[in-house]
């Protein structure tokens, strides 16, 4: 639950109304599209850029550059897991 | 006959990412084995190892972004253990101001967004309806305060500390910069905005909320462990810092510094499981699933806090903390009970926030003392929202990270979450019939724990 993998936004939906239909953001990752809720993100992001999700809502907007700053870090990390041979494998 | 069968829920509703609940049922349909796997962090400890610790707390906020405050200031109280670094009065009191705005607006997230539907619509409706929207539609006017509200909190953080996104503000030896008299007014007036927010939030519960669920508090996914939390040397509840205390389930407690947690706590990797497990390693009886006569299985997290606090030191939530105790006991055991537990904390830190703006400390110019890199060991700690946060490091002449070991929040209850799925699996199925409406509670025990 603690990685906070940014998700780049590809579209952005609804917004007709502030309570009864939000903004929400349309999130591309492996292929898999998925609406993602704002209200509890810092601002509405534009598309092309990512957002931080925790259970199905978007925290935190990150600018493209930001994201790939920390989608780096996060390669380095697995790297370091891939040469020790503990790439961990999702849940049994 | 029937064969055994595994139920699968995955992914759970909104516990969104990788967790999975896996149920098993035996021939007669009745629950055998129920599982909650969750991936946590794993490989930041060997990622670190080489780099300068200074970088530490704006790496691990990027990464850990969920909660970054709370691993920034983790890892920045690590290095400060590192290097021999002893922030003045005022970087400490401002790095706890960061912290506990920080809760308030995960707490807001958490009650009204992931756990409130479930009980304002009850765990019997449609999925589909079953969430904020559904919220919206029942309750503009509450709808409307919680939009208002959610974003304060993060709004006082990034005026002050700089955007909110990846904390930086915390460095070896203090804060990086001190506060100025007219942020310290415009934050303390937006502060006792949210502090009625947070009393109005808590009332409300009570009266529509919790008073409806007076059987699933004490019942859903109810099981009887120990607890640890954070308290300073009086018994106050903190957040921030303090002694951690580790209470056994039938009361009794042990109180020592974070520093000596490899003393009381370990851990524990099972083979089914991707994330670690912690158990209380000085209760000398091991570590035991067996839902029967569970070994070594304590809780953290909003109940564990309130549990093992003696009082609260500021006195709305204090008057909270009573009331629920009259009604609950001390320890509390019931699962559901970590929501209300949460919506004092709410209170608390909202509470906390006035008070430190009201500290005038708060506004000295001197935030940081000199760090020099050298060689040590720190461990950091701070209750996070989701527990007890730890990150312990050892340097090298050069001040680099020679090892590193973290203990994050919703590892400590990854173990209690198996029991009390287990328990709320086992108490509602029974002929192998899984509804809709069961399968929903069931991932009501565990949305208590917020992982």
């Amino acid at each position: 639950m603690c990685l906070a993998i940014p998700m780049q936004v590809v579209a952005i939906q609804g917004g007709s109304d502030e309570l009864l239909d939000p903004e929400v953001a349309l999130v591309e990752s492996d292929g898999v599209r998925k609406q993602i809720r704002l209200e509890m993100a810092d601002r509405v992001p534009a598309v092309g850029e990512y957002v931080i999700i925790h259970a199905g809502f978007a925290i935190r907007t990150l600018t493209e550059e930001e994201a790939e700053y920390n989608l780096s870090l996060m390669r380095q990390m697995a790297e370091v897991l891939e040469r020790e041979g503990r790439l961990p494998e999702a849940p049994q | 006959m029937p064969k055994s069968q595994v139920v699968s829920i995955h992914p759970v509703t909104r516990i969104e990412g990788q967790a999975r609940v896996d149920i098993h049922l035996d021939e007669s349909g009745r629950v055998s084995d129920a599982r909650v796997a969750i991936s946590a962090l794993r490989g930041f400890e060997q990622f670190v190892i080489g780099r300068p610790a200074e970088e530490i707390p704006r790496i691990v906020s990027r990464i850990c972004g969920i909660c970054p405050w709370m691993h920034h200031l983790a890892a920045v109280k690590a290095v400060d253990g590192c290097f021999g670094a002893v922030p003045p009065p005022t970087g400490q009191l401002l790095r706890e101001l960061c912290q506990v705005i920080a809760h308030i607006h995960d707490k807001i997230l958490h009650f009204f967004f992931l756990a409130a539907p479930d009980f304002v619509l009850g765990p019997d409706g449609d999925y589909s309806v079953r969430n904020i929207m559904g919220l919206v539609r029942q309750e503009p006017e509450l709808a409307a305060r919680v939009a208002r509200m959610r974003q304060l909190g993060q709004a006082m953080l990034a005026r002050f500390a700089g955007k909110s996104i990846h904390p930086v503000a915390g460095v070896a030896g203090g804060f990086s910069k001190p506060m100025l008299e007219t942020e310290r007014r415009e934050l303390a007036a937006d502060a006792l905005v949210l502090l009625d927010f947070a009393s109005f939030a808590l009332d409300y519960a009570k009266r529509s909320v919790f008073s409806r669920f007076r059987e699933e508090l004490q019942s859903l996914g109810a099981i009887t462990t120990g607890f640890l939390g954070a308290v300073d040397a009086q018994g106050n509840l903190r957040l921030y810092d303090g002694l951690l205390r580790l209470m056994r389930p039938d009361g009794s407690w042990v109180d020592f510094p974070a520093s000596d947690y490899e003393r009381h706590l370990a851990e524990q990797v099972e083979p089914w499981s991707y994330a670690k497990m912690v158990y209380a390693k000085s209760w000398g009886e091991g570590f035991s699933l067996n839902p029967a006569a569970p070994m070594g299985v304590y809780r953290v997290n909003t109940l564990a806090r309130l549990n093992v606090c003696d009082q609260v030191a500021t006195p709305r939530a204090q008057a909270e903390l009573e009331d629920f105790r009259a009604q609950f006991g001390r320890p509390a055991q019931g699962t559901l009970l970590y929501h209300w537990a949460r919506l004092i904390e709410l209170v608390y830190a909202c509470e906390r926030t006035v008070e430190l703006l009201a500290d005038e400390r708060i506004t000295d110019p001197l935030v940081r003392t000199p760090a020099e890199s050298k060689a040590g060991r720190g461990i950091g700690h701070v209750e996070a929202p989701r527990g007890t946060l730890i990150h312990d490091y050892s340097t090298d002449d050069n001040g680099c990270i020679t090892r590193a070991n973290l203990i994050v929040g919703t590892t400590h209850n990854i173990a209690p979450m198996n029991l009390s799925v287990r328990q709320a699996a086992a108490s509602l199925i029974c002929d192998g019939e899984v509804s809709e409406s069961i399968l929903n509670r069931i991932e009501m025990a565990i949305r208590a724990y917020d992982p």
